[in-house]
Formats: structure tokens, sequence, C-alpha cells
């Protein structure tokens, strides 16, 4: 074999090993969530999911990537139509139809990922940081509320980093939609809300 | 010198066995009611922080228990029927909160529809300690092979609840205990001696709970 074969033979090897060990990760969310078990309350609400929220995708180091947007519309959606009897999902705050409603605005506040490698443990985690601007219709603050949900993998044995990112921030994702259910009519501004609007509350309703 | 070399297998081999303890606690003598339409679930505790119940571990126990005239419900397929009500975060961890949990009416519509009679709560993990020796391996152009010892301690503790949720009641709870050490003895090829810690756990836990809810009697 000639020369210069050999060199572009090894020149490629080393390429192919060096791009082998390369340890970024870009993570898209494919998974599918559960419909939730819930009875909403006879509450509107309107739901601004922006363009921004619907295709954000997070950057918590420089080496990863996850697509969120997608994954999160969809669990959000989901989680607030087991809140609301009676809702709607628009792009912009100026789109709302509602009257006497609740207009919610979801976004991403940050995300973090943890690895073996940063911790020294066995598992990877992921941190998503929601906040909830919570107005009514006529555009009155209700509240600002702060949302972090959390997900990690059981172990990482035999997983690679892309994948075990991406199930760590599916149980992340789930993580937040059982606390906005859980917790969103515990927040006092809200419950005060609801009781100053004379709304019904079930008595059978989990808490 | 042949009855030397068996001997020494034999001692070896014996060495590489578990130590496995169950103990089992049942309020009452009752009878475990369940008929051929109902199955129960077996899940996993996953709210503490620094150790999950693997799904290894429930799906080795869910097979233990196959050829008992009782379904079981797989765990993600029943986490996925009502959630969010089991996710880490929200899941009961006390009777008291299962039956808030069981007075809303969608939830215990979704429980029924799936014809879930009984919960079977699995706690635990399996952990490496008293980790010794060394072993070392080399190659050369001559050859190459591994000189040395070393040795591992595992130990798999689980606990399994059992609640009905029919009259939201605990119906009894089993611990498995399994301990035992594994050796890698290194005679020019590596030879490993693997003590199945975690396989008799799940062995034990899946045949006592068959005997659970199979028996007539208590044990």
């Amino acid at each position: 074999m000639p020369t210069t074969k050999i060199t572009i033979f090894s020149v490629l090897l080393t390429v192919l090993f060096i791009s082998g060990c390369s340890s970024s990760s870009q993570v898209q969310i494919d998974s599918k969530f559960p419909t939730v078990v819930s009875k909403p309350k006879p509450i509107k609400a309107a739901i601004v999911f922006s363009e921004e929220f619907k295709s954000y995708i997070a950057n918590p180091n420089s080496k990863t990537s996850i697509d969120l947007g997608s994954a999160q519309t969809k669990l959000l959606s989901n989680a607030f139509a087991g809140l609301f009897k009676q809702i709607e999902f628009v792009s912009a705050a100026t789109d709302v139809s509602f009257d006497n409603a609740l207009v919610i605005t979801p976004s991403v506040q940050e995300v973090q990922v943890s690895t073996p490698s940063d911790t020294y443990l066995n598992v990877y985690e992921v941190w998503i940081k929601y906040s909830l601007d919570i107005k009514t219709a006529d555009g009155d603050q209700v509240d600002s509320w702060f949302m972090p949900a959390y997900g990690k993998t059981p172990d990482s044995f035999m997983l690679s980093k892309t994948n075990a990112i991406e199930e760590a921030a599916v149980i992340a994702l789930r993580d937040a939609g059982a606390k906005l259910l859980l917790d969103f009519y515990r927040i006092p501004s809200v419950y005060n809300w609801v009781v100053t609007e004379q709304i019904p509350l079930d008595e059978t309703e989990v808490q | 010198m042949n009855k030397l070399i068996a001997l020494c297998a034999a001692a070896l081999l014996a060495g590489c066995g578990a130590t496995t303890t169950i103990d089992e606690y049942r309020p009452n003598n009752q009878i475990m009611d369940i008929n051929s339409e109902q199955s129960l679930v077996i899940l996993g505790r996953r709210d503490a922080g620094h150790y999950d119940t693997d799904r290894e571990f429930i799906d080795c126990v869910a097979k233990k228990m196959k050829g008992a005239d009782i379904g079981v419900f797989p765990e993600q397929q029943f986490v996925d029927a009502i959630y969010p009500w089991f996710e880490p975060r929200t899941a009961p961890k006390g009777l008291k909160r299962l039956r808030r949990l069981m007075e809303d009416a969608a939830i215990k519509e979704q429980v029924e529809r799936n014809g879930i009679r009984y919960l079977v709560w699995l706690d635990g993990s399996t952990e490496t300690h008293d980790k010794g020796g060394s072993i070392s391996c080399a190659i050369g152009p001559g050859g190459g092979g591994c000189f040395g010892f070393a040795q591992w301690e595992k130990s798999s503790i689980y606990e399994a609840i059992v609640w009905d949720l029919t009259n939201l009641t605990e119906k009894g709870r089993l611990r498995v205990d399994s301990s035992g050490t594994s050796y890698l003895l290194g005679v020019v090829a590596p030879i490993p001696l693997l003590t199945p810690v975690k396989n008799d756990a799940c062995a034990s836990l899946g045949t006592q709970l068959k005997q659970f809810f199979t028996l007539d009697q208590p044990l």
C-alpha cells in the first residue's frame, strides 16, 4: 500500500476514534405521556404557549442540548386539561378569547443536568425549573409561581449518555405534571382567586 | 489427588452460596380474597434520594409469581393508567393517604377498570461492600495472564408491603435479607466465583409472595 494511502487511512482512523470519544449529546424527547386522571374544576383558563416555549431547546452546558419544546407542550397541555374544565391554548396573551378566566403563561427558567462524571454518583439527573405567570383575563397579576421538576435514572449501567439524559428528562417532565396537578390549587393567591370568584371546590378532590 | 481437587471445588462452590432469610408478618389469619378477574400490581418505591428499587428486581419477583392463580399487572402500565398519582412525588406512603386517593372517583374507577385488587410495594436495594484483595492482569509478547485474588460482599434487603385496594387495609409484610461473598481468582485466567445474592433474594421473595396469595392457611 502506498505511503499516502496509509497516512489517509491512519488520519481517518484517528478522527473516527476521536469522534467516538466525544461526549457531546443532543437529546430529543420522543416519549409519549399518559393522560392525567383528574377531575377538572369548573374554571376557564387560557394557556399561553409561546413559540419560544413550543420549540425550546435547553443547553444546560456546552456539550449537551435537550429538545424539550414539543414534549413539554404536550405534557403541560395534558396536565392543564386535568385542572380546568374549559381551556384554550393560544400562542400569545392577546389571542385569549375567554372572559373571567385565568391566563397562564409557562416558561422555562433553567435546565440543569448532572452526569456520573460530575457527581461521582451512579445516576444521571435533570432539573427543569418552570415559572408560571398567572393573570386574570383582565390582565391583573395573580401570581408568578416557581415550579421545579426533577428526574433521575435508576442507575447508569449500560446507558449511553444521550439515552440516560432523555430518560431523566422524561421523568422530570412527568414530575412537572405531577407537581402541577398536586399543587396548583394550593397556591394561596390562586386559592383566593377561586374563592373570590365563588367557584365551588370539590370536597373529594385529592390534596 | 482427584479427591483433593473435588473437595477444593466443593468448598469453593459452597462458599458462593448466599444466606437468605425471609420474615413474614400477617395481622390476621384471613385468607387472601381474590377472584380470577382481579390482579395485583408490584410497585417499586422510588422516593428515596440515594437509591431506587430497581425495575429489574420487580420484574424478577413478578416472574417468580407466575404459576399462581393470580394475575400480575405490569408496573409501568399501572403507573401510566393512574398518572400522576403514583409518581415518586405523589405515591401514597401510608394507608391514610391511599384512602384519601381512593375517595377520588376518577382514581377509584381506573383501579377497578384495571381489576387491581392488591398493591405490593417493594422497597430496598442491593449493595456491594467489604471489597478486598487485588488482581492484576498483564500481556506481553510471550503471552499474558492475571494474578491475584479479590473478594467483595453483597447484600440485598427488600421489604414487601401488601395493601388491599378494596378494603384499604394492610394485609401483610414480607422482608428478605440475603447476603454472600463473591470471589475473583487470578490464576493465569481470571476465574469468577459469583454469589447470586440478588437472584436469591428475588427467588425467595417471589416464592414467599406466591404462597402468601395462594395458601389457604397462612404459615
